[in-house]
């Protein structure tokens, strides 16, 4: 392992960031561990570490924020990772406030640490979601399967493309080293995982006659890859699996649903009527093709390159 | 799923003799964790498969398999390349039993078929928990690498959609099960399927798609009728000795090697159908 090292973490006030946070803190290889959020301090983390941790609360999507923190606080401390993790997590925002905070600040950020003095490790927390899912298409997903540029994708995924694209392109044209982890669906509260808000009805509509595989993750484990590509000696793209690979009506059956098959024209309608009325965020339209068809993430590269092998099964049903 | 994969465990356990369960038990495949591969086989459903096809296969069909254990390898990576007839795809599913019959331990033959079998509902999902994958290079990639059994049919659509006036003659022979077979180093088991052409006489063609299929065929009769089926296999061709990984990337080679696995593949269609005593017998 590499001398200690300080690692910046952006979205640390959402669950996973704070998982990510605390995991850090417990590695001997981290020296110091700059929190960011948007909230203030005593609403974001409920530990403190006055040695190793500092929270800041900033806002990404003003540049001259960012600038302040990278060149201020960020270098004064050493930090030579930034790990991202800072995403919207609703399908249902939409708008330029949402592209500014997913896409706009990813590239900002980005620009700012390829002419940092001190940092030279970019990691991107990345979506499964990305990737085309279709009838015609491999089951296990590569990191070169096609992606979901479609102009009809909800924001939500068009964001994460961008995002994704853009740390792509910057790959060996920048000085940093990027690593892009497409990350499995995290089945955790807080995480914008559009299952878990799929699966919070005590009654879960699939559509009749498929049922297809997923691949899902535990927050356990994608803090724990997280952690390792704080440590990566090389740059690239790289899939992130989950432990738990089973079939949709599994996964409903183990999260103590009921699922009822119905005709797959009707989805859309239920799905959207629950949307309205109850508040859900889960769109079927986005879910549409992976109700139909598996997709389940090809992890070798992450277990060859960064030594990522899924340890953790999800705790079914996941505490909410 | 468990509902079903309870009464698929209660109808193997009712069907299948004692001895034929414990076999199955040594099927060998990749479980990714909750009892399925990542393309969703699952062992208790390959039972089932073979409870639901065993009366067709013995009464229906009356299958008889030449060479199948010889010539099948018991471990490693290998294409099955078949013609296809039929108008319905009788010939995989035999093909498919048989090779779970006459291998010990058992293997799937896992069918890579057509873009639009995975869209077809409940057909689609159960063909999957059987082994069958979608015909998409990196499919077939993944499962050669894990030293799975290939099922291709060369001919694809046009061969199972012949007219009966072309019955037996192989249509146009596709490269891409050679290609994958030399990539990554596996051998090719050519199989004649006979009697699979006279099942359901195909007389037309409505050029209508349907249900993903590119048209919808005018056959003689609604069923399949109970033609005797013969499936011949033949010595594997060893793609994995006589070539090198990248004459995948040869098209000459290629060309070469299907030219070989399709004049296999005829001459022992040539063969059952000289041997038969006749289509229902």
């Amino acid at each position: 392992m590499s001398a200690p090292r300080g690692v910046l973490v952006t979205g640390a006030d959402a669950p996973l960031g704070e998982r990510l946070v605390r995991r850090l803190l417990e590695d001997p290889g981290v020296a110091h561990v700059l929190a960011v959020g948007s909230r203030p301090m005593e609403e974001a983390l409920p530990f403190e570490d006055e040695r190793r941790l500092t929270y800041l609360a900033v806002n990404l999507t003003r540049e001259r924020r960012v600038r302040d923190l990278l060149f201020g606080p960020a270098r004064d401390l050493g930090v030579e990772v930034v790990v991202h993790t800072a995403m919207g997590h609703a399908a249902s925002e939409e708008g330029k406030a949402v592209h500014a905070a997913n896409v706009d600040a990813t590239r900002d950020l980005l620009a700012l640490c390829e002419r940092h003095p001190t940092i030279h490790t970019f990691v991107l927390r990345s979506y499964a979601e990305v990737y085309q899912v279709q009838a015609d298409l491999p089951v296990l997903i590569g990191e070169d399967h096609p992606l979901n540029l479609s102009p009809n994708a909800p924001q939500y995924v068009r964001d994460r493309v961008e995002a994704d694209l853009h740390a792509c392109v910057r790959m060996g044209l920048s000085p940093l080293r990027i690593l892009v982890l497409r990350c499995a669906e995290v089945l955790a509260p807080g995480t914008g995982s559009q299952l878990f808000d799929y699966l919070a009805s005590p009654i879960c509509f699939r559509p009749m006659g498929y049922d297809p595989m997923l691949n899902l993750m535990s927050a356990r484990d994608l803090v724990e890859a997280l952690r390792l590509a704080v440590h990566a000696a090389e740059q690239g793209v790289f899939n992130l699996p989950g432990y738990d690979t089973l079939p949709l009506s599994m996964c409903i059956e183990k999260w103590g649903r009921a699922a009822v098959p119905v005709p797959g024209a009707w989805m859309t309608p239920l799905y959207r009527w629950r949307r309205q009325l109850r508040g859900h965020d889960f769109s079927y339209g986005m879910n549409r093709r992976r109700f139909h068809y598996s997709g389940v993430l090809d992890g070798r590269r992450a277990r060859d390159v960064l030594a990522y092998t899924p340890a953790h099964p999800i705790d079914w049903p996941v505490p909410t | 799923m468990s509902l079903s994969l309870d009464l698929a465990r209660l109808l193997a356990s009712r069907a299948l003799s004692a001895e034929e369960r414990e076999r199955l038990k040594s099927l060998r495949f990749a479980n990714a964790g909750h009892g399925y591969d990542a393309f969703g086989l699952h062992p208790d459903v390959v039972a089932l498969g073979e409870v639901l096809l065993g009366p067709v296969y013995d009464r229906y069909f009356r299958v008889t398999s030449y060479g199948c254990a010889d010539a099948v390898p018991a471990t490693g990576p290998a294409v099955l390349a078949a013609n296809h007839s039929g108008a319905l795809p009788v010939d995989g599913a035999m093909i498919w039993l048989d090779v779970l019959r006459h291998t010990h331990p058992p293997r799937v033959a896992r069918a890579v078929a057509d873009h639009f079998v995975p869209m077809l509902p409940l057909i689609g999902t159960f063909f999957a928990r059987g082994g069958m994958v979608g015909g998409s290079r990196g499919n077939a990639r993944v499962l050669l690498e894990a030293g799975e059994l290939l099922l291709i049919f060369p001919e694809g659509v046009p061969g199972i959609g012949k007219h009966f006036k072309d019955r037996y003659k192989l249509q146009d022979w596709r490269v891409g099960h050679v290609e994958l077979a030399i990539r990554h180093r596996a051998p090719v088991v050519p199989i004649a399927v006979v009697g699979a052409e006279e099942q359901m006489p195909q007389l037309g063609r409505i050029p209508i798609a349907f249900a993903g299929a590119p048209f919808i065929p005018v056959t003689l009769t609604p069923l399949p009728m109970p033609v005797h089926y013969h499936l011949h296999y033949g010595a594997p061709i060893r793609t994995d000795l006589e070539y090198k990984p990248e004459h995948a990337d040869d098209p000459a080679a290629v060309r070469e090697a299907a030219a070989r696995v399709k004049a296999a593949v005829q001459a022992l269609v040539d063969k059952g159908l000289a041997e038969r005593p006749g289509i229902f017998t």
